[in-house]
């Protein structure tokens, strides 16, 4: 039987909007409960961040990790919170229009959207349900995959759960999405734009680098993928 | 067990509903109009007031309470007709023997009655013990009287989950009527004497002619102080009244708290509360009857709609307290808070009332939600704050609000925290006693703004200690006990219709508190804390009980129910 779904495997941080997962933590940890709980979360992802930089290219899964422990002991409730006031308040305004476009485009070429995002599911699932409103297409986004974070007794453990989205894995997790929804990879596209992503934009026939950090600029160039530039 | 029929087993009986103006006998009434239109007849048992007949009261009630407005939007101008032809209203007042109803009436609704659902109660925690013995006890007492001479009644009795006391742990549904929760020895009938007689004995005492001289001597300084004519008679004659009243009011306020705490209860509406529970076993237990103990009764999920509540209930203050520069609440992490919506309860005495009325009702059914979906007082301290701080950031009417107060979250403390109300109180007090002794010390123009600074640490310590006895009187249910009520007894019936299933495992709190709760309490019980009027229903057309209506031809119902 022929394959007919043709996904486009879209990158959230650096595709969609200009802002990444040290942004994220940094206003968990400012709006912890109390003064003293934010001081020390806060110090806590000044640590993190030139940890996080470093990892960053080699090993994001880690670097993640590390970035969500800021989270640690919030309530589920506070978090759910966090994540509808930082979407209003911060991601609403880092929006890319280029990334937009490529959304409509791609949606207009039969694709269905896979957005696939290291933040939050709290902090991203408000920009999946605003895209779909903002464009008009209430069935825009056909899976918003992202990172969930561990809870226990609505308390989160700082801990993500696995599968953490945002390493090399996400071609092993693209091809396993193929498998289980009958998906013509071939035929399908991918936005990537950090080194990371390489695995993903090397598994499906129309890769494109967008604003590509170096890492992945190199390897596009070397691919010879399209690379896209675009800022606010 | 065999399921049954909520509308099938109302259908033609008669049903006397007792605190109907309260805000939960006014939620449930509303609810059976709606969703069980083939019930019998409901009677009111309505108090009048002054020269205002009950009957007017209801009017007034219908045409000015949201609770009514589903109703007023189906049938319009037919719902005069459509309540007429379902509601009596009579006259009469819990606090009598027989409800205080003439003979003609008392004899007709003996006769008649199926149900009597007494949800009439005064839920102040502390108030003169003479309102909260005469409803809360004698109310009870005389409402199972009345049961007893009904020819077929049977009585639901709205008590609390709250009679337990002070006590931790699971509390099962069960009565005894020698229970104290302190666990001294405890006779009702002895109780409900001893108390008639110190309510007596304090009264006698305040009016006694040495009393009578103090007080005398004190209305006339404070006339002097306020540069009144102390010589005017009459002035004299009605301040020495009202003070007096007041302080008996205050009095007895104060006794009925002592003799609560003294025997294990938090406060004299629990104590009450359990004493009429214990009369009605003691004395009545032989009749038909039921014991519905709702934990804390809050706003609505979904009928009338979602959101509703009146007046002071437990949140009210508490939430609205959280929103003010003061944050913190003394809890212990981890103790349920149980919150239950008002349109869950109404549910639970609907299906209590469905068991009586079969012959196949549980002695007690608690009516709870911290034994299948606890929700802990911390937690919902925090909801609260995200509720404000959402709520402050969208409306705050300065940046200090929108950036700073809407930032400033509500956290659950030990009473011995650094930042504690009496540590507050105590930092107040020695600041305002530096600065008036530094007053005298200083240049005049110093020692006025001195003064000035100690008036305000006065003036703050005046307010925190309003905030501290308010704190004082939630302390029992959200710090010192853990209370968890087990709530099987509901359960064991199975209802047919999904409107009036009890399903308190359902309830989102997070929704619940953000969505809801506290958006409904902004709404419907912050402006009466605020002193300002609270929003009232306007109907397109006013409804008017008559007795043309009865006789009229029936109002077809206009929705499916159930």
């Amino acid at each position: 039987m022929d394959k007919t779904t043709t996904v486009a495997f879209v990158r959230v941080e650096g595709t969609l909007v200009d802002r990444g997962v040290l942004s994220a933590s940094a206003y968990i940890a400012s709006n912890g409960q109390g003064l003293s709980e934010r001081l020390l979360r806060l110090g806590q992802v000044a640590l993190t961040a030139p940890v996080y930089t470093f990892l960053g290219q080699n090993d994001r899964v880690l670097a993640n990790r590390l970035a969500y422990v800021a989270a640690r002991g919030m309530s589920d409730d506070r978090l759910a919170v966090l994540g509808e006031e930082y979407f209003e308040d911060i991601l609403k305004e880092r929006i890319l229009d280029s990334g937009l476009d490529l959304l409509k485009k791609a949606k207009k070429a039969g694709h269905q959207i896979v957005l696939l995002s290291e933040g939050l599911h709290e902090f991203v699932g408000p920009l999946a349900t605003y895209l779909a409103d903002h464009l008009k297409m209430p069935e825009l986004v056909g899976a918003l995959v992202c990172n969930q974070m561990e809870y226990r007794d609505h308390e989160a453990s700082g801990r993500l759960l696995d599968p953490v989205i945002g390493g090399h894995d996400s071609g092993r997790w693209a091809t396993k999405y193929a498998v289980e929804h009958d998906v013509d990879l071939a035929q399908s596209v991918a936005y990537g734009a950090h080194g990371p992503d390489m695995l993903l934009l090397a598994t499906v026939g129309k890769p494109c680098a967008v604003n590509p950090d170096f890492t992945l600029r190199r390897a596009a160039s070397q691919a010879d993928w399209p690379i896209m530039e675009y800022t606010l | 067990m065999a399921s049954f029929s909520i509308n099938n087993t109302y259908a033609g009986k008669h049903v006397l509903l007792t605190g109907s103006s309260g805000f939960l006998g006014k939620v449930w009434l509303g609810m059976m109009l709606e969703r069980v239109p083939e019930i019998g007849r409901i009677y009111l048992l309505i108090r009048k007031k002054g020269l205002r007949p009950a009957s007017d009261r209801f009017d007034k009630m219908v045409n000015s309470s949201f609770v009514f407005k589903n109703l007023h939007e189906q049938y319009g101008e037919k719902l005069s007709a459509y309540i007429s032809q379902r509601v009596e209203v009579v006259e009469g007042d819990v606090t009598q023997p027989n409800f205080g109803l003439n003979d003609a009436d008392a004899a007709r609704l003996r006769d008649k009655l199926d149900l009597i659902v007494n949800c009439a109660g005064l839920v102040d925690f502390n108030p003169d013990l003479r309102d909260a013995l005469a409803t809360n006890v004698n109310g009870g007492v005389y409402a199972a009287e009345f049961t007893e001479q009904c020819k077929n009644a049977a009585l639901l009795h709205v008590s609390t989950c709250y009679v337990v006391g002070n006590r931790s742990g699971l509390i099962e549904e069960e009565v005894d009527p020698n229970y104290c929760p302190s666990g001294a020895a405890f006779d009702p009938e002895a109780e409900w004497v001893g108390m008639q007689e110190r309510i007596e004995k304090t009264i006698a005492e305040m009016e006694s002619v040495a009393g009578e001289e103090a007080l005398k001597a004190e209305v006339l300084a404070k006339i002097r102080d306020r540069g009144l004519d102390a010589t005017n008679a009459t002035l004299i004659r009605n301040m020495t009244h009202r003070e007096r009243q007041q302080r008996v009011k205050s009095k007895l306020s104060a006794v009925g708290e002592k003799r609560a705490l003294e025997l294990g209860w938090p406060n004299t509406y629990t104590y009450t509360k359990s004493l009429s529970e214990a009369l009605m076993v003691k004395r009545h237990g032989h009749i038909r009857h039921t014991l519905f103990r709702p934990a804390i009764v809050e706003s609505s999920l979904s009928y009338p709609f979602p959101g509703w509540n009146e007046g002071f209930n437990t949140c009210g203050p508490l939430t609205y307290l959280l929103q003010t520069w003061f944050r913190h609440i003394p809890g212990k992490q981890g103790n349920p808070f149980d919150v239950i919506p008002v349109d869950l309860v109404c549910n639970g005495i609907t299906i209590a009332g469905a068991a009586l009325l079969r012959g196949e009702q549980k002695p007690v059914y608690q009516c709870g939600t911290s034994d299948k979906n606890v929700l802990t007082i911390d937690r919902a301290c925090d909801l609260v704050g995200l509720s404000h701080r959402r709520h402050l950031r969208k409306t705050g009417t300065s940046a200090f609000e929108r950036i700073v107060l809407s930032r400033m979250d509500a956290k659950t403390v030990e009473g011995d925290y650094l930042l504690s109300v009496p540590n507050l109180r105590s930092l107040g007090r020695g600041l305002g006693s530096a600065f008036r002794s530094l007053a005298d010390k200083v240049p005049s123009g110093a020692s006025k703004t001195m003064n000035q600074w100690a008036n305000a640490t006065e003036d703050a310590d005046k307010q925190l200690d309003v905030v501290e006895k308010m704190l004082d009187l939630f302390r029992p249910f959200i710090h010192d006990n853990r209370f968890v009520f087990e709530c099987k007894a509901l359960n064991s019936h199975e209802i047919e219709e999904k409107a009036f299933h009890f399903n308190p495992e359902a309830i989102d709190w997070r929704d619940y508190w953000l969505n809801v709760h506290i958006p409904g309490l902004r709404r419907w019980s912050y402006p009466a804390i605020e002193g300002k009027r609270v929003e009232t229903y306007t109907p397109q057309h006013k409804f008017s009980f008559t007795k043309a209506h009865v006789a009229a031809p029936p109002v077809a119902v206009k929705r499916e129910v159930g």
